[in-house]
């Protein structure tokens, strides 16, 4: 038997205290596709920017075709054969396809000889693309196209596929394996396929191996692995929660019929038939006149959680952002309970009640050069407080700092928050931590509407769980709650409706009671007709 | 005094002087804004170029005393250019200090260093000679103005295009505009996002340092501390006034240019208007024209935000 | 709970250690400054020992020199207060000279038309300063939410222009210009503050100085705890390090980043009143290039002072120390503008640490959090 195309011995990296990868082997062979499968935080990523030469391992060795390497940076990762797509973050906008295409390559600029280039390898995978496009004009799976394009028109041996999934319709994952298959079928290449959701690696892969806390935990072929196994591998027990499930991709658990609305939430649309947040044809453009919101509709009554499934780029930050004050309409209105907040106007939404737990967490979410009390109290900070309405009315300009450390220190109390103490800067915190951070204080507000976008992404499975959980909890209490996601699984999960968002607005709209995974994945494909035939 | 102020401008803009020293303060402008360009293309608002001038024409008029030479001279500062610009590049694309911050402060190192030297050293200096081209300088109006300058100013006329075609027909121009719009996507592609802003600044650092040489040795003859005045400020304005295209800054330099050979060309054709509203008007008029037009045009995305690898 | 004394001393042995390392840093990048600066002097044909010893003499050694450099601390403090409220709130103000010189020039028209004298007037000066300062950013706060022009370029700009302007104003005698008939048109300057307009001056142990000096340190205080102790001062922190999150939180940029804009003018153009009235600069009357790098050098001490009131006092006063000790130079026949590099090398040499510190503390925290996010 030949060597393998690419060998991971030994790989241990540790960052601080964390280990990420603790003595890892891994062997990715010519002509297979590899799953790597494991929940976030299971050390996959790091192996992966291991071998593309991100990260450079504390031990262990690399062979490329047998031979011992040592790869410093991408570019060296490039020389051997070995290519990326990645999750996020490789393609700018502003410039074509064909630039982003030959980005970084150590050549000429040539643009007639690139643009052919993209052409001929668009033809031999089946990707069609316009090579003079700018990559903002394009959508979410275009996007991924060109991501492919990049990294197959150096002809590496070895391609890395890292979530590909998360920016794709059902239907257009389906293509993006056929073209991995023919990768590998044809060209004998290797492939590996990063990946938190079972269904795709069952589906896709021909070998899996696990991972869980830094280290592999099994090794299967595809042909004999099943769904709960590999569950119970990667969370490391077996798996019976619902929100579980959902964490790990796995739809099929929703198609059982166990799967009833709770109780509560017929109860508490019954009696409040009024929704609580109501858009009405809420349109936007973007700076570069682009429309962002299309007339977009949507109403949530108290104590239910409606769920936006749709592919990212279709409006979902534009939603948030809505809702969050930080985008102005052109027309339409958003009404929550009797107020009409007007969009755009600084704290309007959140004055009218409206707590959002945004996706960019980072920069609307928290302030991460401000301490763990301050970010608690972003909104309204306590001022102190005497009994005598003059001094307090006075008083209304100072801030009670004794207040708000005592505040903080209840709510990382009640929310389990992990920090050093309410003082610490909210950049010392883990993403799991800030995020409670932000949900403790959307709310502890006592809020009327919880928008909730992306809200587990990054984040572990106990994190995940406990977010759940929490949306749960502020819908049982009468919340509406808004979840705007791009894992179907999530929406699939925890929301009693489903609306689907395609092109800044609502196509779509289904009931938990008559779901219908296939019609959901041809409405966030665009495909109005064919869904309501 | 409207009507004086009418026909003031009518004299002007049939005077031969008008073009020529317009063109002249314009090409000034214009030599600082090719690198300010390319270095807010690459994401810095590089506000160092001030200090880079001016320790171009400190430099220039030291290269000239000691050799005699216009071009040493020019040379010379094109070098003190480009040490003041990498100071700023290190400064704020490796040790990732603010870069208002460090821009600032280096202008005013320079403008001490270069009024102390000058103090104690004392440079001698001259205009470099008048070129006529010839045929071109024929042309009625522009001729004179376009080909018949001191020398050093012809060297502008290959820089605009070199710079064109540095950024849109080149590998590192695709990097440039890359870094100073998505510096992660530019990262994960293997590209060093803060070499690339070093580098930008650089050249923003040489152009400048040319430019206050030209400003010395082409157009004033003597150093002092005011020689640059804000000049250096005024390009950055017309590099954002120009919506971040060359055209369009090139354009900006010509204008704000203009504004400023008004205030020299009004008096000279026997209009006694105070010359220090004219000396601000390059100013106001800057000012002005970014408030009705500027904010109409895209910046580059990631413009005046320090990159550092795995902070976002 | 499980924490030992074994394990707190461990922490308490990285503080010192920590400690050391951070002083480390500080202290070779001024070294290297200074170093700078001494060869820039020697390359010159300077002597370091006397220049240094004529700067201690200009002062602080000499008879009433701490006097005269408290009285350059001033203006050099308000300026730095001013500069850290805005920097709070993000936003970059490059252009306090020329706000401190339109608010010098206010007052001075203001103190020279009004005709009468007294404290009221003296009030009114200050008045004055305070709102010329104000316009004069308030222009840039305009321009920037209205026209999203940045602030950086266009606070620089009217530098240029307030110069041109006041100058225009002190060759107009219905403006600035002194009108007594000797002096016509000779010289551009103002007339002189009458004395009942002037600001008191205090002699302690023969130092003399103006008494703004405690309105400067209680103004210091002030901004200090307005800044810790408000809900202003918190949302103004709020807009400077995270404005999209502080617009959904209820800041509006425009009002609160107008506002730390305007504040800052104010800041500057008392600076110049104070100047005007206090008889330290100009001898009570406006000239040509009034501010003298004062706008400049103040925004360097809050640099220096790292953005906080409190440490900027200090700062202040070692810098109007590398100035008042500057006057004292010529006599060692080195010129006076070696103080203007030294200041502008240590300011450089001082921004090196916090950021090697900070670029080096995120990436801790971040390589701690990266693979459990």
């Amino acid at each position: 038997m030949t060597s393998p195309a690419a060998e991971l011995q030994g790989i241990t990296k540790r960052f601080g205290a964390v280990v990420a990868c603790d003595n890892v082997d891994l062997a990715l062979q010519r002509g297979e596709i590899h799953g790597i499968l494991g929940e976030n935080g299971a050390g996959k990523s790091t192996l992966m920017k291991v071998l593309i030469g991100l990260v450079l391992p504390d031990a262990g060795a690399i062979r490329i075709n047998g031979e011992s390497r040592r790869i410093g940076d991408p570019a060296e990762a490039a020389e051997l054969g070995i290519g990326m797509v990645h999750q996020h973050f490789s393609l700018v906008e502003p410039l074509t396809v064909w630039e982003n295409v030959i980005l970084g390559e150590p050549i000429r600029l040539d643009a007639a000889a690139a643009k052919r280039r993209v052409g001929e390898i668009s033809e031999r995978y089946g990707l069609a693309i316009d090579p003079d496009e700018r990559i903002s004009d394009l959508s979410a799976g275009l996007r991924q196209r060109v991501e492919i394009i990049k990294c197959l028109r150096r002809d590496p041996a070895i391609v890395i596929l890292d979530e590909p999934t998360s920016v794709l319709t059902p239907g257009e994952s389906e293509q993006l394996f056929e073209v991995l298959r023919l990768v590998v079928e044809r060209e004998n290449k290797a492939v590996a396929l990063v990946s938190h959701k079972l269904d795709e690696v069952l589906a896709a892969t021909d070998q899996i191996t696990i991972m869980r806390a830094g280290a592999v935990v099994d090794r299967r072929d595809t042909a004999d692995a099943d769904a709960p196994g590999l569950a119970r591998a990667m969370v490391g027990r077996p798996v019976s929660l619902r929100s579980e499930g959902a964490a790990l991709g796995h739809i099929e658990a929703f198609e059982d019929d166990r799967l009833a609305t709770g109780p509560v939430v017929e109860a508490a649309r019954a009696t409040e038939p009024q929704p609580v947040l109501s858009i009405r044809g809420a349109t936007a453009r973007g700076r570069d006149r682009r429309t962002l919101l299309d007339g977009l509709s949507l109403d949530v009554h108290p104590g239910e959680i409606v769920g936006v499934a749709g592919v990212e780029g279709n409006g979902q930050a534009a939603l948030s952002d809505l809702l969050s004050s930080l985008l102005p309409l052109e027309s339409g209105t958003v009404r929550v309970r009797d107020e009409r907040p007007l969009p755009g106007r600084p704290g309007a939404m959140a004055a009218a009640g409206v707590a959002v737990v945004p996706a960019d967490r980072h920069e609307s979410g928290c302030v991460l050069d401000m301490t763990v009390a301050e970010n608690l109290t972003l909104v309204s900070p306590p001022r102190p407080r005497t009994g005598r309405a003059l001094l307090d009315r006075a008083g209304r300009a100072l801030l009670d700092r004794a207040g708000r450390q005592a505040h903080a220190e209840r709510l990382i109390e009640q929310f389990g928050i992990q920090t050093p103490g309410a003082d610490a800067p909210m950049w010392s915190l883990s993403g799991g931590n800030q995020q409670r951070v932000v949900l403790a204080r959307e709310l502890s507000g006592d809020p009327a509407v919880l928008v909730a976008a992306q809200p587990t992404r990054g984040l572990d499975v106990g994190a995940i769980e406990y977010v759940s959980e929490r949306l749960r909890e502020a819908a049982a209490d009468g919340v509406a709650v808004l979840l705007i996601s791009t894992e179907l699984e999530e929406v699939l999960d925890l929301a009693d409706r489903i609306v689907v968002i395609f092109r800044g607005r609502i196509v779509g709209e289904m009931d938990r009671a008559n779901l219908d995974v296939e019609r959901l994945g041809l409405l966030m494909s665009g495909a109005q007709e064919a869904a309501a035939s | 005094m409207v009507g004086d102020f009418f026909s003031a401008v009518g004299d002007v803009l049939s005077s031969e002087t008008t073009y020529s020293s317009g063109w002249r303060l314009a090409v000034a402008l214009a030599f600082v804004a090719v690198g300010e360009w390319i270095a807010e293309r690459a994401g810095t608002i590089n506000i160092s170029v001030e200090g880079s001038m001016l320790a171009g024409a400190f430099a220039a008029a030291m290269g000239y005393d000691a050799s005699g030479s216009v071009a040493v001279g020019l040379l010379i500062g094109a070098a003190a250019g480009l040490l003041v610009g990498a100071v700023q590049a290190h400064f704020s694309h490796n040790l990732t200090a603010n870069q208002f911050v460090v821009g600032l402060t280096l202008n005013i190192l320079v403008l001490g260093l270069a009024s102390f030297l000058n103090s104690s050293l004392k440079p001698e200096t001259a205009t470099a000679h008048v070129f006529e081209v010839p045929g071109l300088v024929e042309i009625p109006l522009l001729g004179p103005a376009l080909f018949g300058q001191p020398w050093p100013l012809y060297l502008l006329y290959p820089l605009v295009p070199l710079a064109w075609w540095l950024v849109y027909r080149t590998r590192w121009g695709l990097e440039v505009r890359a870094v100073g719009e998505n510096p992660q996507a530019a990262d994960v592609s293997s590209i060093d996002v803060n070499a690339r802003r070093r580098q930008a600044i650089y050249f923003a650092g040489i152009t400048s340092g040319l430019g206050g040489g030209y400003l010395l040795l082409g157009q004033v003859g003597w150093f002092e501390d005011a020689i640059v005045g804000g000049q250096g400020f005024i390009a950055i304005a017309a590099v954002i006034f120009g919506g971040w295209t060359l055209r369009g800054a090139m354009l900006g330099c010509l204008l704000f240019g203009s504004a400023n050979s008004f205030r020299l060309s009004l008096p000279a054709v026997g209009h006694p208007l105070n010359s220090e509203l004219l000396s601000s008007l390059p100013f106001v008029l800057t000012i002005c024209v970014m408030a009705l037009f500027a904010h109409r045009t895209r910046e580059p995305q990631s413009l005046a935000r320090p990159f550092i690898r795995g902070l976002r | 709970m499980t924490a030992t004394s074994a394990g707190a001393g461990d922490v308490r042995y990285d503080r010192a250690r920590e400690g050391a390392t951070v002083l480390g840093i500080y202290l070779a990048s001024i070294a290297v400054a200074l170093v700078a600066a001494a060869l820039v002097l020697l390359a010159t044909g300077g002597s370091w020992t006397s220049v240094l010893s004529a700067l201690l003499d200009g002062s602080v050694r000499g008879p009433g020199r701490w006097g005269t450099t408290i009285g350059v601390a001033i203006p050099l403090l308000l300026v730095a207060l001013g500069t850290i409220v805005n920097s709070r709130g993000g936003l970059v103000n490059l252009g306090q000279e020329g706000q401190l010189f339109v608010g010098a020039a206010l007052g001075t028209y203001v103190a020279t038309h009004i005709g009468t004298g007294g404290p009221g007037v003296l009030f009114l000066i200050m008045l004055a300063g305070v709102a010329g300062g104000a316009i004069w950013a308030g222009i840039a706060a305009v321009l920037r939410y209205q026209r999203r022009m940045p602030e950086v370029l266009t606070t620089l700009l009217l530098v240029f222009v307030a110069s041109q302007a006041v100058g225009y104003g002190l060759k107009n005698k219905n403006l600035l210009l002194d009108p007594t008939p000797d002096q016509a048109n000779r010289n551009l300057i103002s007339e002189r503050l009458r004395p009942d307009t002037r600001l008191p001056r205090l002699d302690w142990f023969g130092n003399e100085f103006p008494m703004t000096a405690f309105i400067a340190l209680l103004l210091a205080i002030l901004v200090a705890l307005v800044l810790r102790w408000t809900i202003v001062g918190f949302r103004l922190q709020m807009l400077g390090r995270g404005p999209r999150t502080a617009h959904r939180a209820g800041v509006s940029e425009a009002r609160y980043g107008g506002l730390a804009l305007v504040v800052s003018g104010a800041f500057c153009g008392l600076a110049g009143a104070f100047m005007l009235a206090g008889g330290d600069f100009g001898n009570y009357r406006l000239t040509p290039n009034y501010p003298v790098n004062i706008g400049w050098e103040g925004l360097l001490v809050a640099l220096v002072g790292r953005n906080h009131p409190l440490v900027s006092i200090p700062v202040a006063f070692i810098f109007a120390g590398l100035r008042t000790g500057s006057g004292f130079l010529a006599a060692t026949g080195v010129d006076r503008d070696i103080t203007k590099v030294v200041q502008a090398l240590l300011v450089l040499a001082l921004l090196v640490p916090p950021a090697i510190l900070f670029v080096r503390d995120r990436r801790r925290a971040l390589a701690a959090a990266a693979d459990r996010v």
